[in-house]
């Protein structure tokens, strides 16, 4: 019965005890005619996807036998279920187990969907992918922390660079207070007592005997515990006697020396300097010179302000 | 019947016990499932055909299985796992689909 092909043949699993009892008794010679004849008609195209019911007006010189077919297969099919729902056979444990494996195992795939990881169940190329971002973005972070860090080392040096100069420029400004007289001043020293009973001491003696004073390396020079010697002091004498700075000097005289003591002694003794030429006949003074550790100058000199001297901006640095 | 019960009992007692499988499977699970489902839906339509045999169904159902987690991992081997495993779920998706259709026909005729 070659009309017995049916098109929409491929199932999945071909039986081996095939169908009704009449298919079974189709013959080899019958199979192989039926399916050179369903190749010649899939190479002419007339054949039709698939549904039963089109291939009837290809293949069906009897009707009869079709229709009987089909509703057969209908009543069948039906039956089986119903044969299947009332006696269970050894296919349908084998099924049942089958079933059981994929429920299990859907039912995990589903868990590891769901609670898992995403890195778990990924692949390897995608795993590589994630990595290779998140090197780069390490990198990246690890490129800023650097820049950040140098900012960092950049703003710490600028601020110890700071302190540097404020610490530099304090001591100058200490330097320069002792020096201009605004700060008091402590330190190694000498002592210099000037008796003059004749009051024969003038403004030069006392001029020579800061100079001196000054060669041999004072730093500050304090007069009768009051006066300030610093760059603008100047010595007069006059009707109301010795004057320094406008203020009057008594006898006798003290001079209180910041320096070298013994540099200072030397000066002041040495042949032909200031103790002689005050102990000399000429004046006929004593001078009474005691090295001290420690001598304070409290006494404080009062600048005056430049009315016209202003700070020039420095030259430009020469390259 | 039986293998309804059966699919229940596997979906609750995989919910329940939580069951692991290796590490150096669980990529292959999925495509797995998917093959098995195919088996499934042919399985149900030779079924309703009446062609239906155990032992096909047993055989055709494992080397389904076996065949597709086996492209999958030679797809992985040679560097291009993530297209064969989507080529595979089309190709079953394709054949799950062509089943389905069977079914249909078989159970309503339409």
């Amino acid at each position: 019965m070659p009309d017995e092909v049916r098109l929409d043949d491929p199932t999945p699993e071909p039986s081996p005890r095939r169908r009704r009892p009449r298919t079974q008794s189709r013959s080899a010679a019958t199979r192989h005619v039926s399916s050179l004849r369903r190749s010649q008609r899939r190479l002419v195209g007339e054949e039709h996807p698939t549904p039963p019911p089109l291939d009837e007006g290809h293949t069906g010189p009897e009707p009869a036998i079709r229709t009987d077919d089909a509703a057969d297969a209908a009543s069948g099919t039906r039956a089986r279920l119903r044969a299947a729902l009332l006696r269970p056979g050894r296919g349908q444990i084998l099924a049942a187990v089958i079933l059981f494996i994929v429920g299990v195992a859907g039912a995990m795939q589903i868990r590891i969907n769901t609670t898992d990881d995403t890195y778990a169940s990924a692949r390897r190329e995608d795993l590589i992918q994630l990595l290779d971002g998140l090197s780069a973005e390490s990198r990246r972070l690890e490129g800023e922390i650097a820049q950040l860090e140098q900012t960092r080392r950049n703003l710490q040096s600028g601020a110890d660079t700071q302190r540097v100069a404020r610490s530099e420029a304090e001591r100058h400004l200490t330097e320069l207070a002792i020096l201009a007289g605004t700060a008091p001043a402590e330190g190694r020293g000498i002592r210099m007592r000037i008796a003059d009973p004749k009051a024969a001491v003038d403004a030069g003696v006392l001029l020579d005997a800061v100079e001196e004073m000054r060669d041999a390396g004072a730093e500050v020079i304090e007069v009768n515990n009051t006066i300030r010697v610093v760059a603008s002091t100047w010595f007069s004498s006059g009707a109301q006697g010795l004057v320094i700075d406008g203020k009057a000097v008594n006898r006798p005289i003290t001079m209180e020396v910041i320096g070298d003591p013994h540099s200072l002694e030397e000066a002041a003794r040495f042949r032909g300097g200031i103790v002689s030429e005050i102990t000399g006949p000429k004046i006929g003074g004593q001078v009474q010179i005691e090295p001290a550790d420690r001598v304070v100058i409290e006494s404080l000199h009062a600048p005056r302000e430049n009315q016209y001297a202003r700070p020039a901006p420095p030259p430009p640095t020469p390259r | 019947m039986i293998p309804l019960l059966g699919l229940l009992a596997g979906i609750v007692l995989g919910i329940v016990l939580e069951p692991s499988i290796p590490q150096v499977l669980q990529p292959y699970l999925p495509i797995a499932i998917v093959a098995a489902m195919d088996a499934l839906f042919g399985a149900f339509r030779a079924y309703l055909e009446g062609t239906f045999t155990d032992r096909v169904f047993v055989v055709s159902f494992i080397s389904n299985v076996l065949i597709a987690a086996a492209i999958v991992y030679v797809g992985d081997q040679i560097g291009v796992g993530a297209q064969l495993a989507t080529a595979v779920v089309v190709v079953l998706g394709i054949r799950i689909f062509t089943n389905a259709a069977a079914i249909r026909r078989a159970l309503f005729h339409a």
